[in-house]
């Protein structure tokens, strides 16, 4: 759904030939979101049957361009104004951190140590980009990876609460025991 | 031959014991810091960072192990030779405590050089120098208690690289920084490190701070639990 309306978003802004689509898509997500040209077809022919889109008539060569339809522009809208809901309990992380709870906390630590050090990795080539980005001047490459930044420091602070919480879990239970 | 690391710690610990109990807030690590790194300690609270950090800048004595700074064996220099190391070679930023009140900003940032025999003139055109480096040229007449919390960190950071610096430490320089003063101080700190090859290790729990850093190393309970390399690759596509 997502680069269903990404496509319509862009025709919405002007009408473009379906090779230059991707190359827009690409640019805009700040090169974080790559499509092929395939999907970009098969899309188009989705949101042409569906009566979103239609294609011009060919003027400069063979290939011809695509614009957005009254129906279209109102589906683009309607998606504009719909909050996004990104289920957070539908995560392979999350979920691998829940799943090695059950195991023994030394693998649970190896699966938070690892997953830590990923992350921080990811975060310092975020990081690297931003002064080249901000030289460059280009606001949605940067707003995209300020994103990224974002959501892995949301991440590691997640995994240094799970260590948090675990610790104090055990110390307590050795309380608990001692005190018996 | 290859230079010999700018920090290297070889079994280091660091206990404490005051009467019965004994607190191991470090160690035993091993590692090695290269001349022009730019390093991030990370880890709970109570992990050892500023141990560490402290054994790094030669304010702190081991219990155990060798500190070793560009190959110099910290245990074989007397009270005095580590002052005089500290002063000229060493830089430091601080969450707090960092400027003397009663001095200008190019004041403070002369200091160091004052104290390690440079003539008033020269210590003064370095400050200068080193303030225009942080964006602080025009403030270098103020007063620390005129300047914003960011703007003090600045001096500090320009403090802390005036002069021949070999190594930098920092101890939560943002602390108490919003987190936009917090990414400027950080880029500085990033910047002064590539442009003077020192090396730099910044203690935070700012994962965001920490990107800046070539490698991260993350401590638990006094030790080395994990570490970050961060490759040179960029976002793809940027
Ligand atoms: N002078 C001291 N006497 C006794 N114990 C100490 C002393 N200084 C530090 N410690 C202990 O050593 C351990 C490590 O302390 P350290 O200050 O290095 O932690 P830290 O990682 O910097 O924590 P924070 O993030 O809270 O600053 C802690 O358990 C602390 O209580
Ligand atoms: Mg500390």
């Amino acid at each position: 759904m997502s680069v269903r309306n990404g496509i319509l978003a862009l025709l919405a802004e002007e009408p473009r030939h379906g090779y230059a689509l991707k190359s827009e898509f690409s640019r805009r997500t700040a090169g974080t979101w790559e499509l092929n040209v395939g999907q970009v077809y098969t899309t188009l022919a989705r949101l042409r049957r569906d009566g979103l889109v239609a294609e011009d008539e060919p003027v400069d060569g063979p290939r011809h361009r695509w614009r957005v339809t009254g129906s279209g522009r109102g589906a683009l809208e309607k998606w504009l104004g719909t909050p996004v809901d990104e289920a957070a309990s539908r995560n392979e992380l999350i979920l691998k951190v829940l799943l090695a709870l059950g195991g023994p906390p030394d693998r649970l630590r190896l699966v938070l140590d690892r997953q830590r050090a990923f992350a921080m990795e990811r975060l310092q080539e975020y990081t690297r980009a931003r002064p080249v980005l901000a030289d460059a001047g280009d606001l949605s490459a940067e707003l995209a990876l300020d994103a990224l930044v974002l959501r892995v420091d949301a991440d590691l602070r997640w995994l240094d609460r799970c260590e948090q919480r675990v610790a104090d879990r055990e110390r307590e239970s050795r309380l608990d025991r001692g005190s018996r | 031959m290859k230079d010999a690391p700018a920090v290297s710690f070889e079994r280091v610990e660091r206990v404490y014991a005051s009467g019965p109990s004994v607190t191991r807030a470090l160690g035993p690590i091993d590692l090695e810091l290269e001349i022009g790194e730019f390093v991030a300690i990370m880890g709970p609270s109570g992990s050892g960072k500023s141990t560490l950090l402290s054994l790094a800048g030669a304010l702190d004595r081991p219990t155990a192990g060798r500190v070793r700074l560009r190959g110099v064996d910290l245990a074989t220099r007397t009270a005095s030779q580590l002052a005089t190391l500290r002063r000229r070679s060493l830089g430091y930023v601080f969450q707090d405590l960092n400027l003397l009140p009663g001095l200008t900003a190019c004041e403070n940032v002369a200091l160091p050089r004052e104290l390690d025999g440079a003539s008033i003139a020269v210590a003064r055109r370095e400050a200068l120098e080193a303030l225009d480096t942080v964006g602080l040229g025009h403030l270098a007449e103020r007063f620390p208690e005129d300047l914003s919390g960011g703007e003090r960190q600045r001096v500090a950071v320009a403090r802390a690289f005036v002069g021949a610096r070999e190594l930098v430490l920092a101890d939560e320089p943002t602390g108490a920084l919003d987190s936009m003063a917090g990414e400027r101080v950080l880029r500085l700190l990033r910047e002064r490190c590539d442009e003077s090859g020192c090396t730099v290790v910044l203690v935070t729990h700012d994962a965001t701070h920490a990107g800046w850093a070539d490698r991260v190393l993350f401590l638990r309970d006094g030790l080395l639990a994990s570490e970050a390399r961060g490759s040179a690759r960029l976002v793809p596509g940027v």
